[in-house]
């Protein structure tokens, strides 16, 4: 079945059965079946399609007709034998047997495949082996010459009845065999190809119906955004006259207090700062998000930066028992960044490592120079820069506390998210730290990774390029 | 259905569904070898791989009214396997009644749920729902062990409007009666949408005879469809 034909549904192809001969046989196959029936009997056979077109012969032309067709008397007699045998359908397996003015016979079989019609063989013209030609033959017209007339009518092929009747048979059943096999290899390449197209079809509608949800949520995400930078700068300005009176108040400007007061205005004003730093937050988040945090980057040193949190945090670390320090060679080069949003990226890793450790535990800063790689495409345009070290300034924040655990590692730096173990929450905090981190590390087109602090213990590393990418040559 | 009025045809297609392993494809085998070579051609299985169904199997049958309507069935049975989702939902378009075959096995119960869950699923995706459907039940492998109780099933098959069968497909219980059980729900549900008793006078006594006869099951038909489970009371065209 070479011709490409298109695809029919399953229905068509099974309760129709509506099918020609062409579609189920390829003609090549078929002529090799009829030419071993042929050899078998040795009687021509002639298929023909419903429609009437020949779709496979073997076996010579009748050379009685060939002969008699130059005799104009003649002539008719063999247009009538062909007409004969053209029109006559045999019904089911009651094959047709016909013998035609020409003396020849024929027997027309019908072809059918689950009860439909297929089309019709013809096996034929053949005579009974000891068959005499008509004496009518002889007179048909004044040129026939009755040697050349003996001639061919010993040419026609010879079978008995009986034989013909079993290569019906023979070929009814071997038909329906390869008609049976032709079916199922159709069907089979239907079902391949309309399977697929039913398991794409479902494919397609699902990332439809993904893409649209993705579409909302990203669009719920936007509003989430916006609600929350529009909620917190509401919040703050209230919250920033809450502290301010409160601190008014402690300071004796609206007239003297007592300890018990002092101390509930105190406590106003700590909470009230608290809530302060987590809106901040929340706006800082919200800024990065949407990308309008703007970052004022210069040439800083690191250093000043590690002391000036070493000095700010120094008495929470002593009230928990833990020892912090800062380290660095002096002789560093500077890095490109914000010192602000910098200060604030460290000051949180060393807030989180003072308070994931326990009493007795160390905390250090360290900062030193390294030398990291440009990640290049394998075959991207900065292929001439592989190899290239960009100088970058790594910051270690490492404790000597609770660690965390390798699955979790990827997941802290998410906006809320605190690994979830007694200790962590015990500690307080609102899981939005490590998140703001990130976002400010990667605006500065740095890194951020966790790693073991051997034996025990987190390290934070933190790595922000310094300026020029010829700085070191 | 496909109806063809000159020529006094009818099509029908039937459909046997049902969870992987549950023996769809040995009922078909075992409707083969019960019928008649005049009722049936070859059964086709079209793509196995270890004896599982790739993407179906088809038996055709042809009956005939004393009219000289020739009734064709095509048998199909889907592929169980889960994956093979979109072949079962392509070979369950257009058919106008189901056997749902459930393996009887306690262990079982879970699947045979799950896959109704998806027969109702793909019959609604083309628009049809087992309400409409001309739908019997059989339940399968009785002659295996820890088998949910016939007591059970009776119970529960009163309870329902699904005809319900039990069968051992393996060795032919059940089979006909299950096959002839869906095909007289069928044939009711079309005639009473396509009033073929009037267009045809179609004598379905005859036909059913017909169909007992090519099927040498020697049984009458309210026998056959008394066999089923569960039944409240005769029905009247079965008492008649
Ligand atoms: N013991 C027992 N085994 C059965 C019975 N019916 C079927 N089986 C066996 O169950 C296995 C699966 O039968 P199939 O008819 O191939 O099952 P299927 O429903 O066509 O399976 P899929 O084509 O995968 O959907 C075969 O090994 C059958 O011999 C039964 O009544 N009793
Ligand atoms: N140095 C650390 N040691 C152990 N766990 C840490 C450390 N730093 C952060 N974590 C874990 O990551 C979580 C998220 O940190 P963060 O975003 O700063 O939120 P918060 O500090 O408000 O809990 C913390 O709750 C904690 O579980
Ligand atoms: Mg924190
Ligand atoms: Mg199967």
């Amino acid at each position: 079945m070479k011709s490409e034909r298109p695809l029919r549904s399953l229905d068509e192809l099974t309760l129709d059965s509506k099918f020609s001969i062409q579609e189920l046989i390829s003609r090549e196959s078929f002529d090799v079946l009829l030419r071993s029936m042929n050899e078998l009997f040795a009687v021509p056979i002639r298929v023909f399609a419903t429609d009437g077109a020949l779709f496979s012969e073997v076996g010579p032309a009748s050379p009685l007709q060939s002969y008699l067709g130059t005799l104009p008397g003649a002539r008719r007699s063999v247009r009538e034998t062909v007409e004969q045998v053209k029109s006559s359908t045999p019904q089911g397996d009651n094959d047709l047997r016909l013998q035609g003015e020409t003396g020849e016979r024929y027997t027309v079989i019908a072809l059918t495949y689950d009860g439909r019609p297929l089309g019709r063989a013809v096996v034929g013209p053949y005579v009974l082996p000891s068959e005499s030609m008509p004496q009518a033959l002889a007179q048909c017209d004044p040129l026939v010459s009755s040697d050349r007339l003996t001639q061919v009518w010993g040419e026609i092929s010879r079978s008995d009845e009986a034989s013909v009747a079993r290569l019906a048979r023979h070929l009814r059943s071997m038909l329906g065999l390869i008609l049976f096999s032709g079916h199922r290899a159709l069907l089979a390449s239907n079902m391949h190809i309309a399977s697929v197209q039913e398991s794409f079809r479902e494919l397609s509608e699902k990332s439809a119906t993904l893409q649209a949800a993705y579409e909302r949520l990203k669009e719920l995400d936007r509003l989430k955004s916006n609600f929350l930078a529009t909620v917190s700068h509401e919040l703050r300005t209230p919250l920033t006259s809450i502290i301010g009176y409160s601190e008014m108040l402690v300071a004796g400007i609206a007239g003297d207090i007592n300890e018990e007061q002092r101390d509930f205005i105190g406590t106003i004003h700590d909470k009230g700062e608290q809530l302060l730093e987590l809106i901040k937050g929340l706006l800082d988040l919200t800024k990065l998000e949407s990308g309008t945090l703007n970052l004022h980057k210069l040439d800083i040193p690191i250093l000043p930066i590690l002391k000036d949190i070493v000095h700010t945090l120094t008495p929470t670390a002593r009230n928990k028992g833990v020892i912090l320090s800062a380290t660095g060679d002096a002789g560093m080069p500077t890095l490109w960044g914000d010192a602000a949003r910098l200060r604030q990226v460290f000051l949180n890793l060393t807030e989180n490592a003072i308070k994931f450790t326990p009493a007795g535990g160390h905390v250090t800063l360290s900062a030193q120079i390294a030398h990291v790689e440009l990640p290049t495409d394998e075959e991207g345009p900065a292929i001439v820069l592989r190899g290239v070290k960009r100088p970058m300034i790594e910051v270690r924040v490492a404790d000597t506390g609770i660690g965390i655990p390798e699955s979790e590692r990827p997941r802290v730096f998410d906006a809320f998210y605190q690994v979830d173990s007694s200790s962590t929450r015990e500690q307080g905090g609102t899981g939005l730290g490590l998140s703001i981190v990130k976002r400010l590390v990667d605006a500065h087109d740095g890194t951020v990774e966790i790693g073991e602090n051997i034996p025990r213990g987190a390290v934070f590393v933190v790595r922000i390029p310094c300026k020029r990418l010829s700085f070191f040559g | 259905m496909q109806l063809d009025f000159t020529a006094r045809e009818l099509t029908i297609k039937l459909v046997y569904y049902g969870p992987a392993l549950s023996g769809k494809t040995t009922n078909l085998q075992a409707l083969h070898a019960a019928s008649s070579p005049e009722a049936t051609g070859r059964l086709m299985t079209l793509e196995t791989r270890d004896d599982r169904t790739l993407f179906f199997d088809l038996l055709p049958l042809t009956f005939s009214s004393e009219k000289g309507l020739s009734v064709r069935l095509k048998v199909f049975t889907v592929p169980g396997q889960v994956i093979h989702a979109s072949t079962r939902r392509l070979v369950l378009q257009g058919a106008d009644g189901v056997v749902f075959v459930a393996d009887s096995r306690e262990a079982e119960t879970e699947h045979n749920a799950e896959s109704f869950r998806d027969l109702r699923e793909n019959l609604k995706q083309n628009g049809l729902s087992t309400k409409q459907l001309p739908l019997v039940l059989q339940f399968n492998k009785r002659d295996l062990p820890s088998v949910r109780t016939e007591a059970e099933l009776t119970d529960m098959a009163a309870q329902g409007k699904e005809p319900v069968y039990l069968a051992v497909a393996t060795k032919g219980h059940g089979v006909v009666d299950t096959f002839v059980g869906l095909l007289h729900l069928t044939w009711q549900t079309l005639d009473m949408r396509h009033g073929f008793t009037e267009k045809f006078g179609f004598e379905s006594s005859a036909f059913f005879a017909d169909v007992l006869g090519k099927l040498n099951d020697p049984r009458t038909l309210p026998e056959v469809l008394n066999s089923r489970v569960g039944r409240r009371g005769l029905r009247k065209e079965v008492a008649q």
